[in-house]
């Protein structure tokens, strides 16, 4: 009704439902924004704050400039714990190959029990992390389930490194419990972007004569494009903060799989250097931003088209989780 | 408008006034608490605790003190990462009694009610300074705990270690014999758990000094105190003990993977044959599930002598205290258990424990303590009370505080051989020198 009275008189209605509007937008968004002020942007602003100081949960022991900043690039130990994510962006990278590998295949074929497989694959990513902690420490010990599947395959044991202990292996080792909990994940997003694909234009293909692979280069991988820019901005991102493989598999990051996040974990809460560590915090998110940034305008440059509607898919993708 | 305004101005005022009122009227003292009397108080208590392992027991003292006091409930949280968990929750008020985190000394009055003074309780209980500021104690110990070595009778027996080693040297010495004549596992580190190679940081005090000033007092003003003392003794001769077993293969092989739970049967059943923790472990690994052999599992001295003499650091565990923004009858409720758990409950002899009571029972396991002198470290000096912390957060070694990464790259060092004994402690000096030098710290 509102709707046709708006139409025949438009200037007198205009005021009052603009003046309702802004009530309601007020009011809704104040609980939203109150609570987003409160719990992200102040505790941020502060921590913005304690990053130049020399503080501990209890005690400012004053300004110290940039000097925290200064302690991230210069301490040896940071440096080589901001490395080890490029064990993780390996990782990240093998993870969606795998994951559009299966979501294509899930989705071209007509495999007997589709939904049973996307289902085993997607079940580690519900997996609790400390169960996982459990879970690899007890398949990675020596003798035990890694060791005794190669060993049937016809690996001799003294043949096999230590996983965890052997610092040559052990960071990959880690890396691969994070690819086996998130490639489901990203399976699902991949599988759910190749649906909404036309499907006549695999059938168009075929008659054409094109082959899987073809299919895949030329219908799949346009369509896909945002989604994948999305998984591989959320994993590389992941990676620069990888904390749960290393924390509960790896002993709380001992033996020289201690991440940056790790890092900060210790000095926040083991040494209590509370302005030290929030400096780390900052320069982590730093890092991700600048990836974040040039990921974008590196894809901006090789597939010019897909950026208009990038943000509204990974918007939407991003709700759905 | 006026009148609401004026109303709540009165509330405020009653509300005001009550407070004053309650805190006026003090409470009694720890030791003027006598078990029997008010029977009739009513109040309920939250009991935050790390012993995860233990729930029916800690029920069952519940039961047993409320057959005298039947009107105050008592619901114990048991926390699993308690250090941590406790830490963040000690400004909070869902708690009644919590066991003692690592709070800073002058904080302890911010969030403890005081017990009473220092000179009256310590002269009935072991331990009483341990939380304690300014000549007031802010919790009393759970149980005490003396700090030695666990290892398995038959296999030391096995190996042909007639008497216990009493140095480094004879130490590794048995642990070398142990590798050759038996299948047991010489040195289990527990590398994995973190805290319990942090454990190894209990024995540089007096165990390695002989001193009770040396933790508390020494080591904060001392110039390179992880430099080599030369005679086996202080400090680097605790850790070299670790590096060298490490080195020579005498530890676990795939240490990244112990499982802490796993190796208290192992002990029990000669599969391990030393293990370096605190007495408290002593119970847990003679009662383990699965273990075949209570009776092998033994416990000895840390094997550093001073000038022929062996000294064992004992102290509180955990200590317990009362939350300060409980309301008065929870906190006289919360005295009434303390002490019911500290005299009656027998927790400290049944934990294998020193008692907290001066006139309780030493269990058997101190057997093999015989002419070791039990010391526990004397507190720091007036004014610089909260100095060991801070030296500690500065150099991010962190003694007896969660510095376990420290002790865990000493086994992987020694493990790979990639870098010397002397190297770390030179790197540990570096840190501590600079650590005192931000603080501006005297060093002697």
């Amino acid at each position: 009704m509102s709707v046709i009275a708006s139409r025949v008189q438009p200037d007198l209605r205009r005021k009052r439902i603009n003046w309702q509007k802004v009530l309601v937008i007020t009011l809704f968004a104040a609980v939203p924004l109150f609570l987003l002020i409160l719990f992200t942007y102040i505790p941020f602003a502060k921590m913005i704050q304690f990053s130049f100081y020399n503080m501990s949960y209890t005690k400012n022991k004053g300004y110290v400039g940039l000097d925290n900043y200064l302690k991230v690039f210069t301490k040896e130990e940071y440096v080589g714990a901001m490395l080890l994510s490029l064990y993780y962006m390996a990782g990240a990278v093998v993870q969606l190959a795998l994951a559009l590998f299966f979501a294509s295949i899930l989705s071209l074929e007509r495999i007997r029990g589709a939904g049973i497989y996307k289902a085993v694959l997607f079940f580690p990513f519900l997996v609790n992390g400390i169960a996982i902690g459990y879970i690899f420490k007890y398949f990675y010990t020596r003798g035990f389930v890694l060791d005794s599947v190669l060993q049937a395959i016809g690996i001799p044991l003294d043949a096999l490194p230590y996983w965890l202990r052997d610092q040559s292996v052990n960071n990959w080792s880690l890396v691969f419990t994070s690819v086996w909990k998130y490639c489901g994940q990203n399976m699902v997003l991949f599988i759910g972007a190749i649906a909404s694909i036309d499907p006549t234009l695999y059938e168009a293909a075929t008659i054409d004569g094109a082959n899987r692979w073809q299919q895949f280069k030329a219908i799949i991988l346009p369509g896909i494009k945002t989604v994948f820019m999305l998984n591989l901005i959320l994993s590389i991102t992941g990676s620069l903060s990888a904390f749960e493989p290393a924390y509960v598999v790896g002993s709380m990051g001992a033996n020289g799989t201690a991440t940056f996040f790790i890092k900060i974990h210790q000095m926040a809460h083991v040494s209590q250097k509370v302005g030290q560590a929030c400096a780390m915090a900052m320069v982590l998110m730093a890092l991700i931003l600048l990836f974040t940034v040039l990921q974008r305008l590196f894809f901006r440059y090789v597939m010019k088209d897909s950026e208009n509607t990038f943000n509204a898919k990974a918007n939407k993708a991003k709700a759905l989780w | 408008m006026k009148k609401l305004l004026s109303l709540i101005l009165a509330l405020c005022m009653v509300l005001g006034m009550t407070a004053i009122a309650s805190a006026e009227e003090a409470l009694p003292t720890f030791d003027q608490i006598v078990l029997g009397e008010n029977t009739d108080l009513t109040a309920k208590i939250h009991f935050a605790y790390h012993r995860t392992d233990i729930p029916e027991k800690l029920n069952g003292y519940v039961e047993e003190f409320r057959k005298t006091y039947p009107n105050i409930e008592i619901e114990y949280e048991l926390i699993t990462d308690y250090a941590e968990n406790a830490l963040l929750r000690v400004g909070n008020t869902d708690w009644t009694i919590m066991g003692i985190p690592t709070v800073q000394k002058d904080e302890l009055s911010k969030y403890f009610v005081p017990l009473g003074s220092l000179e009256t309780l310590d002269k009935l209980y072991n331990f009483m300074s341990t939380q304690s500021y300014e000549g007031t104690c802010y919790g009393i110990p759970s149980t005490g705990n003396a700090n030695g070595v666990l290892y398995n009778k038959r296999i030391f027996a096995e190996a042909g270690v007639t008497e216990l080693p009493k140095t480094p040297d004879e130490f590794i010495a048995a642990l070398k014999a142990v590798k050759e004549k038996t299948d047991a596992i010489p040195l289990y580190t527990n590398y994995a758990a973190g805290w319990t190679m942090g454990a190894w940081d209990a024995y540089i005090g007096v165990a390695a000094t002989g001193k009770t000033e040396y933790m508390n007092q020494i080591l904060p003003h001392a110039k390179d105190p992880f430099a080599d003392q030369g005679n086996g003794t202080g400090p680097y001769a605790v850790y070299k003990i670790l590096y060298d077993a490490a080195a020579e293969g005498l530890i676990e092989e795939d240490y990244t993977t112990t499982d802490w739970e796993g190796c208290k049967p192992m002990l029990n059943n000669g599969e391990i044959a030393t293990m370096v923790l605190g007495s408290w472990a002593f119970t847990q690994m003679r009662d383990a599930e699965g273990g075949q052999h209570p009776e092998d599992v033994g416990y000895m001295a840390f094997p550093v002598s001073i000038d022929g003499k062996q000294y064992a650091p004992a102290g509180g565990d955990y200590n317990f205290g009362i939350n300060v923004q409980a309301t008065r009858e929870e906190k006289l409720a919360s005295m009434y258990y303390l002490k019911w758990l500290t005299h009656e409950s027998g927790f400290a002899y049944s934990e294998g424990g020193v008692p907290i009571d001066k006139n309780g029972e030493y269990p058997d396991l101190y057997a093999a303590f015989d002419g070791i002198e039990m010391l526990s470290d004397a507190d720091a000096l007036p004014g610089e009370e909260t100095l060991m912390s801070e030296l500690n957060s500065e150099s991010e070694l962190n003694f007896n505080n969660g510095g376990n990464t420290k002790v865990q790259e000493i086994v992987e060092h020694g493990f790979k051989k990639d870098k010397s004994f002397e190297d770390i402690m030179a790197d540990w000096n570096a840190a501590w020198t600079e650590a005192q030098e931000s603080l501006n710290v005297e060093v002697k």
